[in-house]
């Protein structure tokens, strides 16, 4: 049973990095998006290997529907998601790799020095975890619980308020104007018509 | 079990050191809160690792992962509030062209 535990962690975590590093090395958007989502769901498979049944299910589901709204975003932003131009959106490559490999480094050196002592083999069963949870949401953790739902209700109007462009046309900053003006036709033809 | 859990933290590490390089070398906005997803999930694994192996009967862990998830999908909101005012302020959501947030 361990051992077939730590097989799965072991894979889906290996599933899990190998798709979040293929999210930088392909030059398509939407295949970025799709390695992301692939990503966060081995997680989520991890996380049911792991014996925490909840968090894995919220997490897959949690994570394909903002996948999926990451993908359409990338269709509608991306100058070329499908990444058939090879274009290079980088920049201070050596200073991300360095900081990365410090970064990974010493939270693998923490992790493999530290004494962590002696890890519970069995956890409380799905059902209990459910009950247990809902319980410290309700009780203890009850204003973390709510102050969350405060901050994501503020965060969606803050998000909405932050989009909607409510200057009426014509009236825009130069650069949407700029814009507009693209897309007209030019006035000779105007005139014609 | 000490291996799962150093497996699982070692998968934790990766992750938020695969995320720290897509914030950092990314141009596009978007490219870049995928970096930051990244990084969040890494944090995920940690807090889910260290609830399941070292303090399974405190729930105030699992609490954690829930905030951790929230603040993943405020990142995500927020980050494309953002995304289409400068799109459609500037055409464009590289951030080498961003001086300032004013749209």
């Amino acid at each position: 049973m361990i051992l077939a535990q730590s097989l799965l962690v072991g894979f889906f975590g290996a599933a899990a990095v190998a798709f979040g590093v293929w999210v930088f090395r392909t030059s398509s958007m939407m295949r970025s998006a799709l390695a992301l989502l692939f990503s966060q769901t081995a997680l989520g498979a991890m996380f049911l290997a792991m014996q925490t049944e909840f968090l894995g299910v919220l997490q897959i589901m949690m994570m394909a529907t903002e996948m999926s709204i990451m993908a359409i975003f990338m269709v509608m932003f991306m100058m070329d998601p499908g990444g058939l131009g090879e274009m290079d959106m980088s920049h201070q490559k050596r200073l991300a790799i360095a900081a990365a490999l410090v970064a990974t480094t010493l939270s693998i050196a923490v992790v493999i020095l530290v004494d962590w002592g002696k890890p519970t083999a069995v956890p409380p069963g799905a059902a209990q975890q459910v009950r247990e949870l809902g319980t410290e949401l309700l009780g203890r953790s009850m204003m973390l619980f709510e102050t969350a739902g405060v901050t994501i209700l503020t965060a969606m109007i803050a998000a909405t308020a932050i989009a909607v462009d409510g200057r009426p046309y014509g009236k825009q900053k130069p650069a949407a104007a700029a814009m507009n003006q693209q897309h007209k036709p030019p006035l000779d033809e105007e005139a014609q018509s | 079990m000490t291996a799962v859990l150093i497996v699982a933290l070692v998968t934790g590490a990766l992750l938020f050191g695969i995320g720290l390089y897509g914030a950092l070398s990314q141009t596009n906005l978007v490219m870049i809160m995928m970096g930051v997803e990244l990084i969040l999930a890494g944090a995920l694994v940690n807090l889910v690792a260290f609830w399941r192996f070292l303090h399974p009967h405190v729930y105030a862990g699992q609490m954690f992962v829930l905030i951790i998830m929230t603040v993943m999908a405020l990142e995500m909101a927020v980050g494309f509030g953002i995304a289409v005012a400068r799109f459609r302020s500037r055409g464009s959501v590289e951030m080498e062209e961003a001086r300032d947030l004013n749209g």
